[in-house]
């Protein structure tokens, strides 16, 4: 049975952004998503809030958007209604990729049965997957769309790791690279990239022969960057850290809506196996390197750095930002582009300043308050 | 001819072999009790109870008394790191966990006060004994909280009330010592200002040492040994000092703790686990306070003593079962936290101690009461905690179970 590509409105978005609960004494991993979430059941927020593999993690996951300030103002409100919560629980809570010192091995796995089956598969892997991501999705009408969008948006992927990394810490060590959180997930026997299937007919195809094998279940299986999720019609982008606030995750997600509005009106028809060749090389550069990485492009065996071409692709789209209203997003990305500032140089700064982890963390929470 | 250079005969136990014998000895009784299931420090009271009538055979004394330093560091060690986990921010933000520590306090004074007073004790008496059942022990729920992994609500705030019922105890205490004083025809001043003396230079004593203690740590390096250094000299030292300035160990120790934590602006001290010395202290300190509990009084206080757990026990899960839930806790986390603020030992033993030697007319009918009740909840309370957390699904899940890290996890 084909798997059925629900339509939805075009370029509408919305994010899931995963955050790290913490206690308010030496800022650990705390155990307080049983805790917090019947709490927060019982207010009216708009979208929703959700357990997430282990109990120190929770998940808020926005209603449907249109444009970048209403997104905003949604996110906005849900922290506050979160951070309110977790003061009284004395917990905190904050955004980052992963937690800069956590001892894995004390996590404990929500009592889910699905967590629980893939915690058995994955063993300590699960545990060590306790790590923090946003994702974005853009609503597209077709299956053909989706496929096109997840092929063409993976040239971005090195910005959008640049722009969203905030783990340069982990199992407290300096890790040299912006984001740390990355290699969690390439451990999965299913990460990387969508095979380079054309349309949905074809995607269906290999979907099929997966299931067929055994491998898969579902979608929720595939652990890639980008994929399409017929189930609610869009395209899912899953490459980035959580961000260290609210302001800047709705920046990201304003920033793929705005590539993807560009991409579907150029529909551009370049072969996408010279991208996929330098895929995995521009996508480590940018982990390791941030904003000053050297990426390839495919097309013109040029190289160049990363914040450079990052900034050249916002003017390139800028006719597209005007239209769907985020012209304000992508003038904070410019600017944190032209400035060099993401979550790891924050994070690195603030740990320059108190010299504790802890500290930092504490900092960090902080600034997801708002 | 005489051998100068062999040890003269008898031997004298000196501290450090006593330490030494205490340490192992209490250490195998744990590992014996892990292996039986239950809580560590069970194995190391009995070693205690086992240990006591030995020693005193061998003409060393009440234990309590030779021992008492190990007994002091061990429990302003407890009290420090206590003072750290109560966080009188979160008792703004959440009126219920105030409330709650006020209400099981208050009823379990009242409840004890009533059986006493039923048992014919006079007001005085029974007042200052119902004020020491308020008391809930931190080394066991620490020691069981760290054992167990146990993590979440429950747990923060079972250690959060045992600092609140512990220096609301104190405070008790030491106010009725005052008129203990008077009854027993001492001068006004004394009974007015020993009081006072105790709780402000205790308070005094506790702010100094976290003064000190930032002062020190901000002209250091941001290290996590050299605090953890600074921190273990300042604890032992400020139990020194307590005692050189006769003041109670218990409150000077848990303001320290408490100062150390609610530093609103500076941060310049790191919250270092004191765990690595915590857990050598903890167990002497169990074995000590077992094999300082006569058995004789069993017998002599045993229906008294049951009495007084069982009006305690009343009086703890009255108050918590009825104000947690208001809070939001559910009713299996409420119970739970009835259950984790039970055990009674060192500290409502050392103020009984205390107590009875500031002032004899505590007299030995009470003492045989309160020696029999806490002979009882040295194994009853560490069961009712792990019980308790296990029932609110804060520890570990059984098979996970393993050893790390060496004690309490303090920081």
């Amino acid at each position: 049975m084909p798997l059925e590509f629900a339509r939805s409105e075009l370029l509408t978005f919305g994010v899931e952004l995963e955050l790290m609960v913490l206690n308010t004494r030496d800022y650990d991993l705390a155990r307080g998503a049983a805790d917090i979430l019947p709490r927060l059941a019982k207010m009216k927020l708009p979208g929703e809030v959700k357990p997430e593999i282990t109990e120190s993690m929770i998940e808020i996951n926005s209603s449907v958007s249109r444009r970048y300030d209403d997104l905003l103002r949604e996110l906005r409100t849900v922290r506050d209604a979160i951070v309110e919560t977790a003061e009284r629980l004395n917990l905190a809570v904050a955004g980052g990729g992963s937690h800069p010192f956590h001892k894995w091995h004390e996590r404990r796995i929500y009592p889910t049965e699905r967590f629980r089956r893939v915690s058995s598969l994955y063993g300590y892997l699960a545990k060590q997957f306790t790590v923090f991501g946003q994702h974005v999705h853009v609503g597209v009408t077709n299956g053909d769309d989706a496929v096109y969008l997840t092929h063409r948006l993976a040239e971005y992927i090195p910005h959008f790791i640049a722009l969203s990394a905030s783990s340069p810490y982990f199992q407290g060590e300096e890790t040299s690279f912006e984001t740390s959180r990355l290699h969690a997930v390439s451990a999965f026997p299913l990460s990387g990239h969508m095979p380079m299937v054309q349309t949905w007919a074809e995607f269906n195809g290999y979907f099929d022969d997966m299931k067929a094998y055994g491998i898969v279940e579902s979608m929720k299986d595939f652990y890639w960057d980008i994929r399409p999720k017929p189930e609610y019609g869009t395209i899912e982008v899953r490459i980035f850290d959580t961000p260290l606030t609210v302001e800047r995750a709705a920046q990201l997600a304003a920033y793929v809506q705005t590539l993807a509005a560009h991409l579907l009106r150029e529909r551009r028809s370049e072969p996408i196996l010279p991208m996929y060749r330098v895929y995995g090389y521009n996508r480590f550069q940018a982990c390791r390197f941030g904003f000053e990485a050297t990426v390839i492009d495919p097309y013109t065996r040029e190289q160049r750095r990363l914040a450079d071409d990052l900034l050249a692709t916002l003017e390139r789209i800028a006719p597209d930002a005007e239209a769907m209203g985020s012209r304000e997003a992508m003038s904070g990305i410019a600017r944190a582009t032209r400035e060099g500032a993401n979550g790891s140089a924050w994070l690195r700064a603030q740990y320059g300043e108190t010299h504790s982890l802890n500290d930092m963390v504490r900092l960090q929470a902080e600034l997801w308050g708002g | 001819m005489s051998a100068t250079f062999l040890p003269s005969l008898p031997f004298q136990l000196s501290f450090p072999l006593l330490f030494g014998v205490l340490l192992v000895a209490g250490m195998l009784g744990g590992e014996i009790a892990r292996a039986l299931r239950i809580p560590r420090m069970i194995g190391y009271a009995v070693v205690g109870f086992v240990f006591g009538p030995i020693a005193g055979a061998m003409g060393l004394g009440s234990l309590i008394d030779e021992a008492r330093i190990f007994v002091d560091l061990a429990l302003g060690l407890v009290l420090f790191d206590l003072g750290r986990r109560m966080d009188l921010k979160w008792m703004r933000r959440d009126w219920s966990l105030l409330a709650t520590g006020l209400a099981e306090s208050l009823l379990t004074f009242i409840a004890v006060f009533v059986t006493l007073e039923a048992l014919d004790f006079r007001p005085v008496l029974a007042g200052l004994a119902a004020a020491i059942a308020m008391t809930t022990s931190p080394a066991v729920v620490l020691l069981i909280v760290h054992d167990t992994h146990s993590e979440g609500q429950v747990t923060e705030r079972a250690l959060n009330l045992c600092a609140l019922n512990g220096l609301l105890a104190s405070v008790i205490v030491t106010i009725m010592l005052g008129s203990a004083h008077y009854e027993s025809r001492m001068s006004l001043e004394t009974a007015v200002l020993h009081p006072l003396y105790l709780f402000a230079g205790s308070l005094f004593l506790g702010a100094s040492m976290a003064w000190s203690a930032r002062v020190i740590a901000r002209a250091i390096e941001r290290d996590r040994e050299v605090h953890f250094s600074l921190l273990a000299g300042l604890v032992v030292a400020a139990v020194g000092l307590a005692t050189l300035l006769k003041l109670p160990v218990i409150l000077a120790l848990l303001s320290f703790g408490l100062f150390a934590r609610n530093d609103e602006r500076g941060y310049a001290l790191l919250n270092v686990s004191l765990a690595p010395i915590g857990r050598l202290l903890y167990i002497v300190l169990f074995v000590i306070t077992g094999a300082s509990l006569p058995a004789g009084a069993l017998a002599a206080g045993f229906w008294g003593g049951l009495a007084l757990i069982a009006a305690r026990a009343a009086g703890k899960l009255a108050g918590v079962m009825i104000v947690a839930p208001l809070g939001g806790l559910r009713l299996q986390q409420a119970a739970g936290l009835g259950l984790a603020l039970l055990p009674m030992s060192s500290l409502s033993l050392l103020l009984q101690h205390d107590i009875a030697r500031l002032y004899p007319a505590f007299g030995a009918a009470l003492s045989a009461i309160f020696l029999s009740a806490i002979i009882v909840m040295e194994v009853a309370g560490p069961l009712a905690v792990q019980f308790g957390l296990k029932l609110a699904g804060e520890t570990i899940p059984e098979g996970e179970e393993t050893m790390t890290g060496a004690g309490p996890r303090a920081a």
